[in-house]
């Protein structure tokens, strides 16, 4: 097998040369050179002055490659948030319209910042759900101290906290309005303005439940 | 009260009226130096400040002047009724302003209920009209219809019936245009609790101008304080007055009583097409001085002593090396200028503006007879406004500010103010000197005179009165357009070096005026003995500029209009999920704040 060298070393340079700007009486004069330069100024002048004036401006982020005014008048224009965006947290919903959290402590185990507080309770004796979970009494995150990591979202094993709403934190007046109580967040829809998720929930006596609790192990 | 008003207007509200103009046009520039100048690097620029007014004041706000406008035209046109000639030409020119109305309103309108979707009965209609450029085709179609109606009943018997018509229904269309356009914006604002007067973001130069008075006014400890607080007025003033010397409008000619004074009520209905009156005769003009161009370059050239005082006055490096670059680049230019002028006053054979423009009305616009001198004299005026690209003087990233870096609140205005004044003056007196002034292409003092040699095309009597306006509105607006292209050349070009800028100065704009001006004498002495026939020739090559001019003008007109009616197409990208959100909620929407 014999090497093949004809490839090998330093690429060439591939290209056209570009000759110097000629130096003849258009460009020494410098005036042909200024009027062709007026020449563009006036082109972006009429047409992004007659889109003003008419109203047809670009849509600024459908047809922000277009020429034109691509400016967003923020706040009364404002940019969709990508889809993967993390947002303020929303709590998600039962079919029954309880939080599907079950204050495992997950979420504020995990969280780098510490603003998730719980406060766990059992279900009242009788319930089928005592003894397999329990729900959260209160359930409270500082949106003042939260990073946004999304580490919360992560951990949790029952999809109860989501960060899918789309909507950054409002600059409130002060900080205790920061403090999200549960029922608050549990008001926030989803972006597709649902409070559930895709994730199916088995309640304990349904049959898609697998009949794991404390007591009936694996 | 004839003697009062005379002096009232000749002493005072001239002089008045052209310093409101400068200054009103200097704010203007401001802005559209803020705001187009924004748009040409594509974006909106400053357009935030609003000034809130309640509903019922906006409502009166567009429906007061809209029902002033419509009674006072039904009224003028009932009370004074007039016959032949000059009913037809009532007729023509209210059905031809009633047909503008309509479909400009009818557009706007259009416009609007596109952007924002149908609220009413009536927009629901005027959705099935269409495109807003088809209201405008319409209105196209009834302007042509209209005028070839004119042409074609014109003498029959018909024709006296279609001028009763017109001369009647085209006030009266006129003035429901008016009203229903009103009616319609107060209509479509009622439930509005206020309403934000924006006027297109010229309210914030005004913002900006009251905000300066508010400032502190500091003075730094070493400075000398009376020189310090004297050069901004130094600079301030020049800049003002030069513009007394140029004439806004052709001369006014009155009735005069038995001691030769002239009587205002009485305005003479026609003068004759060559020569003005000498009796009754009023300059629309702040000052009349023989002197003409001499005045506009002594008085000019003191603007210097402004700048270099600040810079002395201030005690700061910066401050001096500015007023000294402002010093050394004024003179300079100064010198290129008058000598510009030189060749433009060896061709008119006068000094005074308004001879000047006379000389161009009869023949033509003076930029074909020197177009050297037009360039030159265009460049050194952009250089003595400090401007850019010769704006070394206060070249931000080399000297702060230059020569009023020390300067704050109203001082500081005054020197930015005075530097958009000048660029207003300079283009007044451009537009005066080499675009005509107030003359416009085959409109002379008594009407409209198309001909070619000694071919008469087209010819059309004008009162008097209709003329100078006509002449005035040309005027201005030819100031605009020059003031326009300044500030086009300040978005375009980059700063000059300062060696640049002397080079510029001395070894290419000086020899080419001088040039220039040995040119002319020759030229100008070749003409002056030749013969009959050159003149003749001559004669025939300023109608043939003139026709030119009105070619150009007319394409101007279409090419705007089939600008203004082409669509855009534009591409959607639709790459990320942010952009898929904005499309599926139909575009981005604009959220009212605040209203």
């Amino acid at each position: 097998m014999t090497l093949d060298t004809k490839n090998l070393g330093p690429r060439k340079v591939s290209g056209v040369t570009v000759s110097r700007p000629g130096r003849g009486a258009g460009v020494q004069t410098y005036i042909p050179e200024i009027a062709k330069g007026l020449a563009i100024t006036m082109k972006h002048f009429f047409h992004n002055t007659k889109d003003m004036a008419l109203g047809q401006r670009n849509d600024p982020v459908l047809e922000s490659i277009e020429d034109g005014i691509n400016t967003l008048s923020y706040p009364e224009q404002r940019r969709p948030y990508p889809t993967r965006f993390r947002g303020l947290h929303r709590l998600t919903h039962r079919d029954d319209g309880s939080p599907r959290c079950v204050a495992c402590l997950c979420c504020s185990t995990a969280c780098p910042a510490q603003c998730i507080h719980i406060e766990a309770g059992e279900y009242p004796e009788g319930d089928p759900k005592r003894g397999y979970e329990r729900f959260p009494k209160r359930f409270v995150i500082d949106e003042l101290r939260c990073i946004f990591c999304g580490f919360c979202v992560e951990a949790c094993p029952c999809d109860a906290i989501r960060m899918d709403t789309g909507m950054h934190a409002a600059p409130y007046d002060s900080r205790d309005q920061f403090i999200f109580e549960k029922d608050l967040m549990m008001s926030f829809p989803g972006r597709d303005g649902s409070f559930a998720t895709a994730n199916p929930r088995h309640e304990p006596g349904e049959k898609s439940h697998p009949g794991i609790d404390r007591t009936h192990g694996h | 009260m004839n003697d009062i008003a005379l002096f009232a207007i000749k002493f005072v509200a001239l002089g008045f009226a052209v310093a409101m103009f400068a200054m009103n046009l200097a704010v203007v520039l401001t802005w559209v130096d803020r705001r187009q100048g924004s748009m040409i690097q594509d974006r909106v620029g400053p357009n935030r400040a609003v000034a809130w007014i309640p509903t019922p004041i906006a409502q009166g706000l567009a429906l007061g002047p809209a029902v002033l406008l419509a009674f006072g035209v039904l009224g003028y046109c009932f009370k004074f009724e007039v016959t032949g000639p000059a009913q037809e030409q009532r007729g023509a020119l209210f059905s031809h302003l009633a047909v503008l109305l309509l479909w400009l309103t009818g557009c706007v309108i259009a416009s609007k209920v596109k952007a924002r979707g149908a609220r009413s009965k009536f927009d629901l209609w005027i959705q099935t009209l269409g495109e807003p450029r088809f209201i405008f085709f319409g209105g196209l179609v009834a302007h042509v219809a209209l005028f070839f109606a004119a042409l074609m009943l014109r003498g029959t018997p018909g024709g006296a019936t279609f001028t009763e018509i017109t001369s009647r229904v085209g006030p009266a269309l006129f003035a429901f245009a008016a009203v229903s356009g009103a009616l319609y914006a107060a209509y479509t604002i009622r439930n509005e609790k206020r309403i934000g007067l924006r006027l297109a973001g010229l309210l914030h130069p005004a913002a900006d101008g009251l905000k300066t008075l508010f400032k502190e006014d500091f003075i730094p400890p070493n400075a000398d304080k009376f020189l310090f607080n004297l050069a901004p007025f130094i600079s301030f003033f020049p800049a003002l007055v030069v513009l007394a010397c140029v004439p806004f409008a052709d001369t006014l000619c009155f009735a005069t009583n038995a001691d030769g004074k002239i009587q205002l009520s009485q305005l003479a209905a026609s003068v004759p097409r060559y020569g003005v009156c000498t009796e009754g005769a009023l300059k629309i003009q702040a000052i009349d001085l023989n002197i003409g161009l001499l005045y506009f370059l002594a008085v000019g050239g003191t603007g210097i002593v402004g700048a270099a005082l600040a810079g002395w006055a201030s005690d700061n490096k910066y401050s001096l090396l500015g007023g000294l670059r402002a010093a050394g680049q004024m003179v300079s230019y100064e010198v290129t200028m008058g000598l510009t002028l030189i060749g433009m006053i060896m061709v008119y054979g006068t000094l005074q503006v308004d001879k000047m423009i006379m000389w161009q009305q009869q023949n033509t616009w003076g930029v074909f007879a020197q177009p050297l001198a037009f360039i030159l004299f265009f460049a050194a005026a952009v250089a003595e406004s400090k401007r850019i690209p010769f704006d070394i003087p206060e070249g931000e990233s080399e000297i702060v500010a230059g020569y009023f870096t020390e300067y704050a609140g109203m001082k500081f205005a005054m020197f930015f103010f005075a530097e958009y004044i000048a660029v207003v003056t300079a283009s007044a007196l451009m537009a005066a000197v080499f675009f005509g002034g107030w003359s416009l292409p085959f409109v002379f003092r008594d009407g409209i005179h198309l001909s070619i040699g000694n071919t008469a095309v087209f010819d059309a009597a004008m009162p008097h009165g209709g003329v100078v306006a006509l002449g005035a509105l040309a005027f201005i607006l030819k100031t605009i357009v020059l003031c326009w292209l300044q500030l086009t050349i300040r978005w375009t070009l980059p700063r000059f070096r300062y060696d640049q800028l002397m080079r510029l100065g001395w070894r290419k704009l000086l020899p080419a005026s001088l040039a220039n001006i040995l040119l002319t004498g020759f030229v100008v002495m070749a003409i002056r003995t030749a013969g009959p026939a050159v003149e003749h020739g001559m004669s025939v090559l300023t109608n043939l500029c003139n026709l030119l001019l009105v070619a150009g003008g007319l394409a101007l007109v279409v090419w705007f209009a089939v600008f203004m009616c082409t669509p855009r197409k534009r591409k959607q990208l639709l790459a990320t999920t942010s952009a898929q959100y904005a499309a599926e909620a139909g575009g981005t929407r604009t959220l009212r704040m605040g209203a």
